[in-house]
């Protein structure tokens, strides 16, 4: 609890911004998550409580990234190296949004905080500096595809915060991916605005090493017409925790989610998702896979809030887990808070093991019962993987996945 | 049952266009029938004065003639409950109670034993008569055994003789602690604790009396048993207990139905009912939940805060919750199911309407202990007018469930776009060799199948009752007979004017 003594003394990050000021005093009035909430009740107190045991570390790191090197097709950016980016193009821009800018737009999103939903936006403001905040504006079409890195260093707490602005007409594929290192806690904030009629196809990939803990947070705010596409995978982290917000700002908007967790040995990994339809005729279709195995705890909490003046929405969130061990336990809510009433609106949640009719017809054709068992989860994990863009062709995260202990 | 929701409208909703289907100025148009139910009784009643504290406790116990166990009991719940926080967490926003305000025994007056039922005061058989509910013997037709519950008292109980020839015990809860004090010492409290939770703990504390019910080895009770519930004063809280217990290879169907006349202030009504099944036992519990649910400007209402439990202690034992409320101002209640024996099954079925300024926070909790067991819940809320309807329910699979399964559908249909409708399940699993699944979906009325309905000559009122009932279906069909007219009539009555 390194931090949150160092949070109530204001002690912890040297030459404040206006911004870490601003969250830290927020942050003293509520230093913890208020554990009785429904989005923290679950939480492995113990777990959390390491990961905020980690001393802030601001320093420039050099890390070896354990993917495919970079091809020129694609753009890879490092947040908290790099410096100044600009790239214009013939049809396409990328540029660098000014810090007054940045300033002004973090400030407003701030100031529409809630204390127990948007803790982990607290604690990533107050401690993310200048540097490892990288702010994008993208306009254009015909844009490659674009690769996000952060990453923890051991025995330290990371913060860094991305926020990007996709400019009308825009359309970009764009594939964030979140290191952990042995014994290191990584908080990521993220803030889109996809103005109209832009599109995004977002993926995150989230992989830890041993002990590594993540905070992520995503914020998406949609303008009509506009489209969001997310495909997700968290695994491999002692805990983690995603947090989805997604405003559809004046409704008429579509978006995808297709999320996965696994959790072994006594990881704790969980997803919370909160969709607001702010306007009428939006569209979701989610789905959220958890598979637990050994002593280990998915989470997963789902709610799509459909306002009196979201008519004619059509949202649909299914999520579903695979358990796989006696010692392993899943909790599940998806849940509709739902108003306007010319709208469709469902959920389903499923738990069950994998199908042993299948295993069996397998077996009987000589298969044996691990190979049919890897077979029947590759299908399982194979709908989401191919959901997450850019990592398609390059990189094997289905391998990587079963084949990981 | 489809001509018992034909009724006739005053309004003149056949002349609207489609497009005018939930427009709120009509929806004033139409005439309302006002809670029909909400007279109230002159009758000679005899109250303790308002406030509790341990003195109290000891004067509802002495009035009782309990014995020291119970007095015990209640003393230790009241000390648990000066201890719990009044909890929050449904967001259900009701103006605070105060409890010392509440009057926490009322009894008619009545003479000291009653023998008969021609000695039970005339005007208590009046009421019930304008309740619709047969309390008087002759009225064998109906072949339902009935305890009237009037405020906190018991008053009568029928069929009593032939009952006992099946050794059915069906009677008050004060007579069962006086002639089967062994069960209720055994069995009071064991599914629901005094400590379980604020009300539950209160109840325990205060209860004035309640239906008991037991089911002996091998019989099947050879008629429905059914109790009744009447606030009659505005000022006395209502606390009764129900304990049913079905012995081995036993079966019982008990229904329940409430009414309570229209005050301006809230009633409190804080009940426990416990219900327990041993090897190859079955009950069913059904209620129709129709108290004084507030006018439409949300004035007045009973909050119906209720813990009701079933535990299947034996092996293929079955406890099966059907309810429909339609009534009180705030209705918080989870039947649950513990499913500890090998194999057995709970179920629950549920139509929570709301209209105007209810609120309704209703579910239940299916805990798998016991391998095998399976539970099936089917929930319909339907809500209209400026109320709030939420299903709440908790499904968890324990670690020695092995083999067990749950399948959970949760419906809502929303009438007019001031009225929410939400969806809370809280799924848990600790075992792989489980299953659990879970649906929920929110619609409307169909515009379609009203345009065919009407395009048939039904009128327009009567196609939305047939959807709506035609959308609680699936529950109203494990209703009794006699409770599947009702429900079926009070929800055309309850929607009536909501739709325009």
């Amino acid at each position: 609890m390194e931090i949150i003594e160092k949070i109530k003394t204001n002690k912890l990050v040297e030459k404040q911004t206006d911004i870490q000021k601003i969250c830290l005093d927020k942050l003293q009035s509520s230093p913890l998550p208020n554990p009785k909430s429904e989005l923290w009740r679950l939480s492995n107190k113990i777990k959390f409580s390491n990961f905020l045991d980690y001393s802030v570390n601001e320093k420039n790191l050099k890390f070896d990234i354990p993917y495919p090197n970079n091809s020129q097709k694609t753009i890879r950016l490092i947040i908290g190296q790099n410096c100044q980016i600009q790239l214009i193009e013939e049809n396409y821009s990328i540029q660098q949004i000014s810090e007054d800018e940045l300033d002004k737009y973090i400030k407003e999103q701030i100031s529409c905080f809630n204390e127990t939903e948007n803790w982990s936006d607290l604690l990533n403001l107050s401690l993310s500096c200048k540097k490892n905040i990288l702010g994008l504006r993208i306009n254009g079409s015909k844009i490659p595809p674009i690769e996000i890195f952060s990453h923890a260093s051991s025995n330290s707490l990371n913060a860094k915060t991305l926020v990007i602005f996709l400019e009308k007409n825009c359309d970009i594929e764009l594939l964030q991916v979140n290191l952990g290192k042995d014994n290191s806690s990584l908080s990521q904030s993220t803030f889109f605005f996809l103005e109209e009629h832009s599109s995004l196809n977002h993926g995150v990939v989230s992989y830890g090493k041993n002990g590594s803990n993540l905070l992520n947070s995503l914020n998406v705010i949609q303008q009509k017409n506009s489209e969001y596409s997310l495909g997700s995978l968290h695994f491999k982290f002692n805990y983690a925790r995603f947090e989805i917000n997604i405003k559809q700002s004046e409704g008429n908007a579509k978006t995808n989610i297709k999320g996965m967790q696994i959790t072994k040995k006594d990881e704790q990994i969980s997803t919370y998702t909160k969709i607001n339809f702010d306007g009428p005729n939006g569209f979701l279709d989610q789905i959220n896979k958890s598979l637990a195995d050994d002593k280990s705890h998915a989470i997963f909490e789902g709610s799509i809030i459909v306002p009196k003046i979201a008519q004619k929405t059509d949202a649909s969130q299914l999520s579903r887990n695979l358990l796989l061990s006696d010692l392993a336990q899943i909790d599940t809510k998806p849940q509709l808070e739902i108003i306007a009433d010319d709208v469709k609106c469902k959920h389903g949640a499923t738990i069950s093991q994998l199908n042993e009719e299948e295993l069996f017809y397998m077996r009987t054709r000589g298969i044996t019962l691990a190979e049919a068992s890897k077979l029947q989860l590759s299908s399982y994990f194979q709908e989401i993987i191919s959901f997450i863009p850019v990592s398609k062709e390059r990189w094997d995260l289905l391998d990587k996945i079963l084949n990981e202990n | 049952m489809g001509i018992s929701f034909v009724r006739v409208y005053k309004s003149n909703c056949n002349k609207l266009f489609l497009d005018n289907m939930v427009n709120e100025n009509l929806v004033k148009d139409v005439v309302k029938e006002p809670y029909k139910y909400g007279f109230v009784t002159d009758i000679e009643t005899e109250k303790i004065a308002k406030g509790l504290n341990e003195d109290v406790i000891r004067l509802i116990s002495k009035k009782k003639e309990e014995p020291n166990y119970l007095l015990d009991f209640r003393l230790k719940a009241f000390k648990k409950w000066q201890k719990m926080d009044e909890p929050d967490w449904a967001g259900l926003g009701y103006k605070q109670i105060d409890y010392q305000d509440i009057i926490y025994y009322s009894a008619p007056k009545q003479k000291e034993k009653i023998s008969s039922l021609d000695e039970v005061d005339p005007k208590l058989l009046e009421t019930f008569d304008k309740l619709g509910i047969p309390l008087t013997e002759q009225k064998k037709l109906t072949n339902v055994a009935v305890d009237a519950v009037f405020d906190s008292v018991s008053i009568a109980t029928t069929f009593r003789e032939e009952l006992a020839e099946h050794g059915v015990i069906f009677c008050s809860i004060s007579e069962a602690v006086k002639n089967h004090s062994d069960l209720i010492e055994k069995y009071l409290g064991t599914v629901v604790p005094a400590s379980d939770n604020y009300f539950a703990a209160l109840n325990s504390a205060v209860f004035s009396d309640g239906s008991f019910v037991y089911i002996p080895k091998g019989v099947t009770c050879p008629m429905d048993l059914s109790s009744y519930f009447r606030i009659n004063s505005g000022d006395s809280g209502q606390f009764e207990r129900t304990l049913i217990i079905a012995e081995e290879s036993s079966s019982v169907s008990y229904l329940e139905g409430c009414t309570a006349p229209m005050f301006d202030t809230n009633t409190l009504h804080a009940a426990v009912v416990e219900l327990i099944a041993l090897d190859d036992a079955s009950i069913k519990y059904s209620t129709v939940q129709n108290w004084y649910a507030g006018d439409e400007e949300g004035v007045g209402g009973i909050f119906n805060f209720v813990t009701k439990r079933g535990k299947c202690l034996g092996k293929r034992s079955k406890i099966s919750w059907s309810q429909v409320e339609t009534g009180s101002a705030i209705t918080w209640k989870y039947p649950s199911c513990l499913l500890l024996g090998e194999e057995s099954v709970g179920e629950f079925y549920s139509v929570a309407l709301t209209n105007n300024l209810q609120k309704a926070d209703t579910g239940t909790k299916m805990i798998h202990i016991g391998p095998k067991t399976k539970s099936t819940i089917v929930s319909k809320g339907i809500s209209a007018g400026n109320s709030i309807n939420s299903y709440r329910g908790l499904v968890k699979m324990g670690t020695k469930a092995k083999g067990s399964r749950n399948y959970s559908q949760c419906d809502s249909m929303l009438i007019g776009d001031q009225a929410s409708a939400n969806t809370f399940p809280y799924i848990k699993s600790q075992q792989p060799n489980s299953e659990i699944e879970h649906e929920a979906s929110t619609c409307r009325i169909s515009e379609d199948q009203l345009f065919y309905l009407q395009s048939r000559g039904i009128e327009f009122e009567e196609a939305i009752s047939m959807m709506v009932s035609g959308f609680c279906r699936d529950v109203f069909n494990q209703l009794p007979m006699e409770f599947a007219a009702e429900a079926d009539k009070l929800l055309a009555l309850k929607l009536e004017g909501s739709v325009g």
